[in-house]
């Protein structure tokens, strides 16, 4: 592959739009194997959202690499609702350091859920999807993400990351 | 061999005591009878004093007997509670879920209170009432609140109740050691789950659930000490769970805890259960609290803090949050658990499944697995609503034992 700090800007920027749209059908087919191989070995995880209720922001999860595996292996022995997530997202805007070694990207994100019994939709959650991303000879890989949610109630909860 | 509808139906052999008829979770002139008899009439938390921190703090709070209410610090930084009410024309007064109020304003026509629920204005007063009705008039409702137990606001809609002190009693003494220093909410959310309230306090008074969860069954009941955790019931319905030491490290992914809490051994864990639906869950180094607010037989909603020292440093605190999201944050690997499991009770018991019965069976010498804490939940559920949970419209045809 091209170095890419000699790659045209709007062929990178749909190099990493596609990431953090692949990062998203990864997470909906639950291939989270593949995932982990598009997040780099300093990934970091994060969700948060606002309380106005206690005016603080809070974190409700947090993970680095071998947290977010660990969390993936151990999936199938929880006791879960298995209702099917569709992740909707559209890259709102994608920015380079000045050294084009890293991109921020701002996603803004809704996510589905459908049930098994019967296939109902139901919006489940929105926020906003900030990734960082290093750009390197191989490919882009994701740095860090943090979700950041607008909706606080999410019923009895999922275990599943966004 | 599978049972009959006939018996299916037919008592279960245990003493009375030791199981209820599931109407009690779904019959909607029961919850009504529960929102007169038992939630008007107890002390609930409304919130905690971290929330208003300054005078004119508000907070707003759905009592779950159906009062709509305010808390609020005063300027003498008393925190008081009225109805959220305008005496007027019954509109609400404060709709954000927070905020700060000098005055309180009503939207439609500008009538104005104080903090201490004083009416302080009645727009164009004189010309409308005369002499007839003033201020004075005006007052907001006042609810009985309390500030304790960790710095926790309680409120009490019935104003000749017990005192706070008096309604918890000895029943938090477990704690007492623990929660001296001031406390600060962290983690604050809510869920609705379709389930009845009850079923949610049971969760959060019987650990032979812990089956339900992976961590707990993989490590948690192998370690030593679990079995030997004892319920202990106090008046009131309000029971608690003494500590056991957690080994984190025997968790995968675990790490040494090095915060810890005050009063609490490393690894520590303490639970009070205070009648009808709050619980403190102290463990290692975070305070969990449960409110459970029902809208309805089959609806409920919780609402969950974390807390941790007001005292903490930046890293101290981000250890608490991490500990409490690992386990009971909505993303976490034990709260989903717990609310699918009453979630799949609310699913199975609704009217016209024919669901009849709920066994509180289990008898251990009141040790960890031992179902008394909810036996005693029940018999001061029973007292209050002057029925039996076994047959809550005496036709059940079971001769009292």
């Amino acid at each position: 592959m091209e170095p890419v700090e000699k790659m045209n800007t709007a062929n990178v920027r749909a190099m990493v739009a596609e990431l953090v749209y692949r990062s998203c059908m990864m997470l909906d087919a639950m291939d989270f194997n593949a995932f982990l191989a598009v997040c780099d070995e300093k990934f970091h995880y994060l969700i948060t959202a606002f309380s106005p209720e206690i005016r603080k922001e809070m974190t409700w999860l947090e993970h680095d690499k071998m947290g977010m595996t660990l969390l993936f292996k151990t999936l199938p022995k929880h006791n879960s609702d298995q209702s099917i997530l569709s992740r909707h997202a559209t890259v709102y805007t994608i920015s380079f350091s000045d050294d084009s070694k890293h991109a921020d990207v701002v996603t803004v994100i809704q996510i589905y859920r459908t049930t098994l019994d019967g296939g109902a939709t139901e919006l489940f959650a929105v926020g906003k999807m900030h990734d960082k991303v290093v750009l390197s000879a191989d490919g882009p890989l994701l740095l860090a993400r943090q979700i950041k949610l607008d909706t606080r109630m999410l019923g009895i909860g999922f275990h599943i990351p966004f | 061999m599978a049972r009959t509808g006939k018996e299916w139906h037919e008592k279960p052999k245990f003493p009375e005591t030791h199981f209820v008829d599931t109407r009690i979770y779904t019959d909607d002139v029961l919850f009504r009878e529960e929102q007169e008899k038992i939630f008007n009439k107890v002390w609930i938390i409304a919130c905690h004093e971290s929330e208003i921190p300054n005078a004119f703090d508000y907070r707003t709070f759905h009592h779950p007997g159906g009062a709509e209410l305010i808390v609020v610090r005063s300027e003498d930084l008393k925190v008081r509670s009225f109805y959220n009410i305008c005496p007027h024309r019954g509109n609400t007064l404060l709709y954000d879920p927070v905020g700060n109020a000098k005055r309180i304003t009503c939207i439609f026509h500008a009538w104005t209170f104080d903090t201490k629920g004083a009416c302080t204005d009645i727009t164009r007063g004189k010309q409308g009432y005369q002499d007839r009705f003033c201020p004075a008039d005006a007052s907001l409702r006042e609810v009985r609140a309390d500030t304790g137990y960790g710095g926790f606001v309680w409120v009490n809609i019935d104003d000749s109740a017990p005192s706070l002190a008096e309604y918890i009693g000895p029943a938090m003494e477990l704690l007492d050691e623990s929660l001296g220093l001031e406390l600060e909410v962290f983690h604050y959310h809510k869920a609705v789950v379709h389930t009845n309230y009850k079923l949610w306090h049971d969760t959060n008074s019987e650990f032979y659930h812990d089956y339900i969860h992976y961590f707990n069954r993989a490590t948690g009941m192998i370690q030593p000490g679990y079995f030997d955790r004892k319920y202990t019931g106090y008046q009131n319905g309000h029971a608690s769970v003494g500590s056991m030491s957690i080994k984190y490290d025997a968790y995968d992914g675990g790490a040494e805890r090095k915060v810890g809490w005050p009063g609490l051994g490393p690894g520590g864990w303490i639970l009070i259960d205070i009648f009808p639906g709050m619980t403190f869950n102290l463990r290692t180094s975070v305070l969990r609290m449960d409110t459970a607010i029902p809208a309805g037989p089959n609806k409920l909603l919780i609402e969950f803090r974390g807390l941790g020292l007001k005292s903490d440093t930046p890293a101290q605190r981000a250890e608490r949050v991490r500990d409490h999201n690992t386990i009971w944050g909505p993303f976490g690997r034990n709260l989903h658990e717990d609310l699918l499991g009453v979630h799949g009770q609310g699913m199975a018991m609704r009217e016209r499944t024919d669901s009849k019965w709920v066994i509180h069976g289990r008898e251990e010498n009141m040790t960890i697995h031992d179902e008394g804490g909810m036996r005693h939940f029940y018999a001061e559920w029973g007292r209050r609503m002057g029925r039996k949970p076994f047959d809550p419209y005496d036709d059940n045809n079971i001769e009292a034992a």
